[in-house]
């Protein structure tokens, strides 16, 4: 047995096939994530378009220091984009938990179905829509929101022009879209639990509270530390789709809710091509770091499982 | 008295239980029921009263309105929308479930190089900038309707997804195939393909979902109003509401701005939704099944 027959192109040759069938999904890798690598260069480079990507002037990291200088908006949109995903994160396990729990006590299959399908709507439509609806409760003149003070004798508000709310609006609108899909990966994790264990429970004079804290808390848990290992591993990501679908171009509230990803955009049309991509990489490296702890951790906790 | 104060405890759970699902079920559906009924109201009644979860002075006057007046833009938007939706939905479940089949099957040695080359890419990427520069000077992406199918054609999670129902095809059914002389395209499309059928769908749906609710690939790509997605149709008309209704705008610029009635907002936003208002009920099933089978492993 000669190894060199048994080599690379033995094995290309013997599962072409299969191997051919990589191919589609390897060239839109290839196009759309690795080409692009090349383009990171431009972080270090003062980028004009007539000498190019690779002939422009090299600045080393003064982009990175730009960024993080009193007059950039580094570490506010740093601030921004950790202060909403944190919540997010936190609302986004406790909610969709405390679903799953409840949705199990419930005995009557309609309600349950009903309420279910009801739950699951906001994962189907757009943030544009969502961006839609909000306006509906908070527009000043004609607005739910308003109504609501107004029947209660307080002041309206204008919503619109105050940046303050806009942060807990967006991390509230976030938990209403997630929380239905969410609590279904729960569900399946509490579907696969050992039903003896709650008769056993059950004839020692537990309580259903006793056994929501001692039994399906417990075993919940590594589902729940996987899956909030993963969203600690993107804090640094914002959902463009959802800043921008929700706020739109509001230049008044712009300076609370803007985040990295949304402020990448934003700089590339005021700031230039060079330092919105020192921001991306700035934002991709402290992902890869971020990515890879948790997904050693999720190895620890899940028996050697990872996330990916 | 101990037994006595259980089952009181235990009513007490199953009653926040009741409460707390009802409540939270209203409010996710809530927004859709107000959307629907501020659009088939009349103009004059939500100026006077607000918005409002019931029709005040039912009408159908609005979309009269949008049809005879934007009829014909809605309904390019409509064509740009279900053409990428459609082209891009069957696309992409070709090649990831060509590529997820692949992967998974034991025998092919470099299966976890390849698998790593598709990780690498949820782990760490270039930025906005690098892919958007690319996509423009080198791919001629800007104002294409590929601008709006391609990049999201694969997603490396969905893959990932395919591969596990696939991995739980029993090899010896693929083995039995190979012997009757089959190749493994033939297996591929005669054997794990209809045994994958959940998956499929519940991947499709999800392809699906993401293109007919994309609309910032049309906000980086397309200036040309003939290729606007109906999301981004919608985004439009409410950003410049947004912008004007916080009042900083200058009023000489918003001035050229006619806003839109609050009921042709909500109309419109009806429109978007579309079909998936009548058919979510049903897609959620299928969903919920299939994220089920997903997530639990055997």
């Amino acid at each position: 047995m000669n190894p060199v027959g048994k080599g690379f192109l033995y094995e290309i040759k013997k599962n072409r096939i299969l191997y051919l069938m990589c191919v589609p999904a390897l060239i839109i890798l290839i196009m759309f994530s690795y080409i692009p690598f090349a383009g990171v260069w431009m972080a270090f480079t003062d980028f004009n378009v007539v000498d190019g990507i690779f002939g422009s002037k090299f600045v080393g990291l003064d982009n990175f220091k730009y960024f993080f200088s009193a007059n950039s908006m580094g570490w506010k949109v740093t601030y921004n984009t950790l202060y909403i995903n944190f919540f997010s994160l936190i609302l986004g396990i406790i909610i969709p938990v405390s679903i799953a729990i409840f949705i199990n006590e419930i005995r009557h299959k309609a309600y349950k179905k009903i309420a279910q399908s009801m739950m699951f709507f906001p994962y189907f439509i757009s943030w544009v829509v969502v961006g839609a609806i909000l306006y509906g409760i908070f527009s000043t003149d004609v607005g739910v929101a308003n109504q609501i003070l107004k029947f209660f004798g307080a002041d309206p508000i204008s919503w619109y022009s105050e940046p303050k709310y806009w942060k807990w609006i967006i991390i509230l609108s976030s938990v209403w879209k997630w929380s239905g899909y969410s609590s279904i990966i729960y569900m399946a994790a509490m579907a696969n639990f050992d039903a003896s264990l709650y008769e056993a429970a059950k004839v020692d004079g537990a309580s259903k509270l006793q056994q929501i804290l001692h039994l399906t808390v417990p075993m919940l848990k590594p589902t729940i530390i996987v899956l909030s290992l993963l969203s600690i591993g993107r804090i640094f990501y914002g959902d463009f789709g959802m800043i921008y679908g929700i706020v739109g171009n509001n230049p008044v509230l712009v300076d609370e809710v803007t985040v990295i990803d949304t402020y990448v955009y934003q700089s590339m049309r005021t700031l230039g091509f060079s330092y919105s991509t020192a921001i991306g990489l700035f934002q991709s490296l402290m992902g890869l770091i971020l990515i890879t702890a948790a997904n050693q951790s999720a190895k620890k906790i899940n028996d050697g499982e990872g996330l990916f | 008295m101990m037994k006595k104060n259980r089952l009181l405890g235990d009513r007490l759970v199953i009653g926040v239980a009741y409460v707390f699902i009802g409540l939270f079920a209203l409010i996710c559906l809530y927004p859709l029921i107000l959307t629907l009924s501020v659009s088939f109201s009349s103009e004059q009644a939500i100026a006077r009263n607000g918005y409002s979860i019931f029709p005040l002075s039912p009408s159908v006057d609005t979309y009269k309105y949008i049809f005879v007046n934007s009829g014909m833009k809605i309904l390019k938007s409509y064509g740009v929308t279900i053409f990428v939706t459609v082209v891009g939905t069957a696309g992409a479940l070709l090649i990831t479930s060509m590529i997820a089949f692949s992967l998974s099957i034991k025998k092919l040695r470099y299966r976890n190089t390849l698998a790593f080359i598709c990780n690498f890419t949820i782990i760490f990427s270039a930025g906005l900038i690098p892919w958007y520069i690319v996509s423009v000077n080198y791919y001629g992406l800007k104002n294409s309707i590929l601008a709006l199918i391609l990049p999201s054609i694969f997603s490396v999670w969905n893959m990932f997804l395919l591969r596990t129902y696939f991995a739980s095809v029993s090899p010896a059914l693929y083995e039995a195939a190979e012997i009757d002389g089959a190749n493994y395209f033939t297996i591929y499309v005669k054997v794990a393909l209809p045994l994958s059928k959940t998956a499929l769908l519940t991947v499709g749906l999800m392809y699906a979902l993401q293109y007919w609710n994309d609309w910032w690939h049309a906000l980086i790509f397309v200036n040309d109003r003939d290729l606007f997605p109906l999301q981004y149709y919608l985004y439009n008309i409410l950003s410049n509401v947004n912008a004007i209704s916080s009042g900083r705008i200058p009023s000489g610029a918003s001035g050229n701005i006619t806003l839109p009635a609050e009921t042709v907002k909500m109309a419109i936003t009806v429109i978007t939704i579309g079909p998936i208002i009548f058919l979510f009920p049903y897609i959620q099933k299928y969903f919920v099944h299939g994220i089920m089978t997903g997530a639990v492993k055997e």
